[in-house]
């Protein structure tokens, strides 16, 4: 896996935006990509068993991650809900990679929207959940989504191995 | 009519295709790319009448493919649909010579307010 990386120089995500945004953009997408009636709870719910995370990389004047991670169970409903499996069908692994990453990726594109620029995206990654960054450059949001725990935290990048320079997508 | 649509997630092509049916353009033969590569070898194979690109794709980029294209010569009607919707894109985009940017996440209208200028 590869983690959030690259030094945080500029300056932190909590001078740029806050978790009412986030929140603001997660519902939009859970809309659009999720389901009409499908919402997003602002509670914060027991941490997952399973643990999987879907990211994206933001380097530009902020240098971070847009992380979502939810148990691999409910990972594998969000696909079922994302691929409008009807009846809900067994999903494979790479089906949810695909649609998870492609939530975060989404999600990482709103908020990189609201930063300042030139800043690029980095390709979708699903894996183990990345190190955190410190409380001082994370905007975290705690969700429940039918029931089940769910987090999308924005945080500066940390000192991990680097693989941004193989991502990252100039304009 | 014929579109091909790009992206390197299958899934989003997928929602494309739904997105597309949702918004009334359900007559129209649809190819799919996985990527900017793919999408300029079916523009010359395939002639779609109309791209839907993703931008941010391994491989070669949606940006790379529609520079690509309009080196060739070829003027086919390309639009991006990313995740990515920032002015500064929007205006390279356009410069590049694309007719439109949907921003995900997006609705029928927003397809139909981009698509019927184009597809009539």
């Amino acid at each position: 896996m590869s983690a959030p990386t690259g030094p945080t120089t500029g300056p932190s995500i909590s001078e740029l935006l806050d978790a009412d945004v986030v929140r603001s953009i997660a519902d939009d997408v859970w809309l659009a990509m999720v389901g009409e009636d499908e919402v997003l709870l602002p509670l914060p719910g027991p941490a997952p068993e399973h643990p999987l995370s879907a990211w994206v990389e933001v380097v530009g004047p902020w240098n971070g991650a847009v992380v979502l991670t939810c148990d691999r169970a409910t990972a594998e409903e969000l696909t079922r809900c994302v691929l409008r499996a009807n009846p809900p069908e067994h999903v494979v692994d790479e089906d949810v990679e695909d649609a998870f990453g492609e939530l975060a990726n989404v999600l990482g594109g709103g908020v990189k929207s609201l930063l300042p620029g030139p800043s690029a995206l980095g390709l979708p990654e699903v894996g183990p959940t990345p190190s955190a960054a410190p409380a001082s450059d994370t905007c975290r949001v705690d969700a429940q989504w039918r029931g089940q725990s769910l987090t999308i935290s924005v945080q500066g990048a940390t000192p991990a191995s680097s693989h941004t320079e193989r991502n990252e997508v100039p304009l | 009519m014929k579109i091909l649509v790009a992206d390197d997630s299958r899934v989003m092509r997928q929602i494309v295709i739904r997105t597309l049916r949702q918004a009334g353009y359900d007559g129209h033969d649809v190819v799919e790319a996985e990527n900017g590569r793919d999408a300029l070898d079916k523009v010359g194979s395939e002639q779609p009448d109309l791209v839907l690109s993703d931008w941010n794709m391994p491989e070669m980029t949606g940006i790379e493919c529609l520079r690509a294209l309009r080196a060739s010569g070829s003027d086919v009607p390309f639009g991006f649909v990313t995740s990515e919707g920032s002015d500064e894109m929007r205006s390279t985009a356009a410069a590049a010579g694309a007719l439109f940017l949907i921003a995900k996440p997006f609705t029928p209208e927003a397809f139909d307010a981009a698509l019927a200028p184009v597809l009539g």
